[in-house]
């Protein structure tokens, strides 16, 4: 009988040498097989001394068959087999059980005789075994395999490649970096515990009713006292809440007598009318009041300036221009040519507005073309008016380059889910179509995102961050208009027209020459 | 000559009316976003967004508080959005798949029509993506005869793909049957999202976009007549939004379509036949999976189980039916009246109860 770990010596030697005991040249010889045994521990100072003779070695294998659930197979029966006699018919080793090696091996170091079962190991998502098979769909794809075999062009490279931004795309981004004044930027703090805490130190608590009488709008209480009242409980809050008062925006629950919980949040929140008697739940933003780092001043100039114009550097930026008048007559050529447009016309909806509307025909009549050359329009468009402001453009000579999306957020930066603002769906987005016409090869593309999130303010007024966008865009001292604009809008660099402003300011002197001698002419014919 | 001064510039004191207007120019580009509310002793601070993506290159709609949970604050809506999804699923026939090469697409649809009389209230379209010639397949698709009336259209296609799809949306196949109605968007999370669309335009100069893309598109389309006010057992209006957010969740559950946009059709539409073909092959980073109460056809679909006999046993089993008389001849003739068939997800009481309904106008 042999033991164990004489056993395991062999199995290890059978796994190393594996299918090529069976293969040319060895041919499972077991001679040489017993052989290469031998050979194989004869460094280690234990030789192989129970290995003396062929029959010791045929004993030996029969017992490992014993106790390897017959893993090694010969061509003939080791028993009763005389190797005495010369005999062409000599035992050869044909096939292992590497499967069954490998099981007794297992056990050979402690293992369990079962093969554990993990319980713990995660489901397997029937749809992840649907997946495999999409390996070989790569078939389908045959020209991948075809650049991959022939060019060694690895699959997903090219499409990499036309991905890849470009270097005028990087260097423009840098810049607009460099250039865009830092405006100090907060996150608003989401834990809820924060929040209630924060409101019934700073705004709920009953002594607080004395500020006025009970129906006192808490709303409108000056974020300084709310501070300094959470700065006077700074006691009885944990460290972490009263820093996070100094760094993160937070909403506070306004709890009055009338409010009910259970009905969660008002729809219109901040921008409700009913404040004092709305039984939904409001929000007090409560502003971090430590002074915002950063917002440092932009640097002047960079060193890159392709669609820059020559005299960027020096340049000021020229003071808000408007002329209120009616849109349909004023002649547009006094105007001058400009590198972006910004509409927001009224459009005829069938919808009560608190503004006069414009009928359609009138808008595609207005003579667009005169305006550009060659540069941007920007378009706002609501519902039905979406495809008659892509006609619009059409025949204004323009091609619809992108088309971005407002996304309006509310007080508490979420997007606006209710309330019926649509016909069919809510409308929580509204659509700004933007044209191009000619080539113009000086804009800075892809500085920003053709989505905006923004919140809402007065009815129809847009966000500013659109103004920005723009002066990306075209650069800030081309020549911008926007039409269909009110008082609100005019602003540096920009000439604005519509029927809503007040008077007229103009500062370059061409246009200002213009204007005039088109005034006294419409005086001189009345 | 200048006359800068006289309306507000650096060094004007000039009267009332102008130093609102002198404020605005003083404040070249930031002052404007720190305005005073009027009444308040508070200054609002508004949040730049695009500001911030320019400076730290993180997109917007990461800030955006609801996206992993859009009706959060609103338990009504909450749970309305919870009985309507129980209640489709509910009465869902089992997923369909249908495997098709896209040219035979149109003769499959066709003889879906002639032979079975299959008709779909709900078909969405897409996702129509850039390199895809299948417009004259489009062109050619039964649209008005495999659709009922009142059916819904959902195409579902990249930002490149609009202008071609308005060509196809103004001709007579589909435009003289259907309108308009919505535009839906659907925002991808971020560039890493299986569905950020790529921004790159078809190589030249002049079809290179000005933005960055992160949007796709859904037009819904109606044909035939409902009316939101009276037709609740057909549509329930204003149950979700035009804008639909990708919500962060593992890359495996990326499909040709996202969820959300499936939810928005069975949340509009009450009726349970909906079809959703996709004309071509999307790639094998976009898998096709089948969903409960649709059929879903086209030349990358994995299961094809799709039998139009047993489709419509089910249908008959899983739906209200409901006969609705579409008379040729009117009732005033008494004359023969055509009797169409509606297959519908009941709805219930609390359903109805929550639902967001049309303003009840006063009686003039």
């Amino acid at each position: 009988m042999y033991t164990l770990d004489k056993f395991k010596k062999f199995v290890s030697f059978l796994l190393e040498y594996d299918t090529s005991l069976v293969l040319s040249p060895i041919n499972g010889e077991l001679w040489v097989v017993k052989a290469l045994f031998v050979e194989h521990y004869r460094d280690e100072k234990t030789t192989i001394p129970y290995l003396e003779t062929m029959s010791d070695f045929l004993d030996f294998l029969q017992q490992f068959n014993g106790i390897s659930g017959n893993s090694l197979k010969f061509s003939h029966d080791l028993h009763n087999f005389d190797f005495q006699l010369p005999n062409l018919n000599f035992p050869k080793l044909v096939w292992i059980n590497i499967g069954g090696l490998l099981l007794l091996q297992h056990r050979f170091e402690g293992g369990s005789p079962f093969p554990k079962l993990s319980t713990n190991k995660p489901k397997q998502d029937l749809f992840e075994l649907l997946e495999r098979p999409k390996i070989n769909m790569k078939q389908l794809y045959s020209h991948e395999i075809l650049l991959e075999r022939n060019f060694g062009i690895q699959p997903g490279l090219l499409d990499a490649l036309i991905r890849r931004p470009t270097a005028r795309t990087v260097l423009s981004k840098q810049r607009a970096q460099v250039k865009t004044k830092k405006i100090p930027f907060f996150t608003v703090c989401n834990d809820s515990n924060h929040n209630h805490i924060l409101a019934s130190v700073g705004l709920n608590k009953k002594e607080y009713g004395q500020y006025g009488d009970n129906s006192f709008d808490k709303q409108t209480i000056p974020e300084s006292i709310v501070h300094q009242r959470i700065a006077n409980s700074k006691g009885m809050l944990s460290e972490e809440i009263y820093k996070c008062s100094f760094e993160k925006i937070h909403f506070l629950p306004i709890i009055n007598n009338h409010t009910d919980l259970n009905l969660g949040d008002c729809s219109y929140l901040d921008t409700c009318h009913k404040m004092k008697t709305c039984r939904y739940l409001h929000y007090f933003t409560l502003n971090p009041n430590s002074k915002p780092k950063g917002g440092s001043e932009p640097e002047e100039y960079s060193e890159y300036t392709i669609g820059d114009c020559f005299s960027e550097s020096f340049r000021e930026i020229l003071a808000p221009q408007w002329i209120n008048c009616d849109i349909r007559y004023l002649p547009f050529s006094i105007l001058g040519k400009f590198a972006a447009i910004i509409s927001d016309p009224a459009w005829d909806i069938h919808m009560s507005l608190p503004y006069g509307t414009c009928k359609d025909d009138e808008l595609l009549s207005l003579p667009m073309s005169e305006l550009q050359d060659e540069g941007i329009i920007m378009l706002w468009v609501t519902g039905r008016s979406i495809e008659i402001g892509r006609r619009a453009l059409l025949k204004w000579g323009y091609r619809i380059s992108d088309e971005m999306i407002w996304v309006k957020l509310n007080q508490l930066k979420r997007t606006i889910v209710t309330g019926r603002t649509g016909h069919w769906l809510n409308h929580s987005k509204e659509h700004l179509l933007v044209g191009l016409k000619g080539n113009p090869i000086w804009l800075n593309r892809k500085i920003d995102t053709d989505v905006v999130v923004s919140g809402t303010r007065e009815t129809s007024r847009k966000p500013d961050e659109f103004y920005d966008i723009v002066e990306r865009l075209v650069g800030v001292h081309s020549r911008k208009l926007e039409i269909f604009g009110r008082d609100h809008n005019t602003r540096p660099g920009w000439l604005t027209i519509g029927n809503q402003l007040q008077g007229v300011s103009l500062c370059e002197p061409e246009v200002k020459r213009k204007y005039e001698s088109y005034i006294q002419s419409t005086n001189k014919s009345n | 000559m200048y006359t800068y001064n006289k309306f507000g510039s650096r060094n004007s004191s000039s009267s009332n009316s102008n130093s609102t207007k002198s404020s605005t120019l003083q404040s070249v580009q930031s002052n404007h976003r720190i305005e005073k509310s009027s009444g308040k002793n508070t200054t609002q601070v508004e949040l730049d967004y695009c500001n911030n993506y320019v400076h730290s290159g993180i997109p917007s709609t990461k800030y955006i508080r609801n996206v992993s949970n859009p009706v959060e604050g609103y338990p009504k809506l909450a749970k309305l959005h919870q009985l309507k999804r129980q209640q489709i699923k509910k009465h869902a026939l089992k997923p369909y798949g249908y495997r098709v090469s896209t040219d035979r697409i149109v003769p499959t649809l066709n003889k879906w029509i002639e032979v079975y009389g299959l008709k779909f209230d709900v078909i969405m379209i897409g996702a129509l993506i850039e390199n895809q010639f299948i417009l004259p397949i489009l062109n050619s698709i039964p649209i008005y005869k495999l659709c009922s009336k009142p059916g819904f259209l959902f195409i579902w296609s990249t930002t490149q793909k609009i202008q071609e799809l308005t060509k196809l949306l103004n001709n007579d196949n589909f435009n003289k049957k259907f309108r308009r109605s919505e535009e839906l968007i659907f925002l991808p999370i971020d560039r890493n999202s299986p569905y950020y669309p790529g921004d790159y335009g078809s190589g030249d100069l002049e079809s290179l976009p000005l933005f960055e893309r992160q949007q796709w598109h859904c037009w819904m389309c109606i044909t035939g007549t409902v009316r939101r006010s009276t037709d609740n057992h057909l549509i329930h209006c204003n149950v979700d939004t035009d804008l639909q957010i990708e919500t962060p969740t593992s890359k495996k559950n990326a499909n040709a379509v996202p969820e959300a946009i499936y939810r928005v059709a069975e949340n509009f539409s009450n009726s349970n036949r909906r079809l959703h073909l996709i004309p071509s092959k999307l790639g094998y980073d976009t898998p096709i999976k089948l969903r409960p109460g649709w059929v879903i056809m086209g030349p990358d679909v994995l299961i094809n189980n799709f039998d139009p006999v047993t489709y419509n046993e089910e249908l008959y089993s899983k739906s209200m039916i409901k006969y609705k008389q579409t008379g040729t001849g009117g009732q005033a003739s008494g004359g023969y009246n055509n009797v169409t068939t509606q297959f519908l997800v009941p709805q219930t009481t609390e359903i109805e109860d929550l639902r967001p309904k049309s303003p009840t106008i006063p009686a003039k």
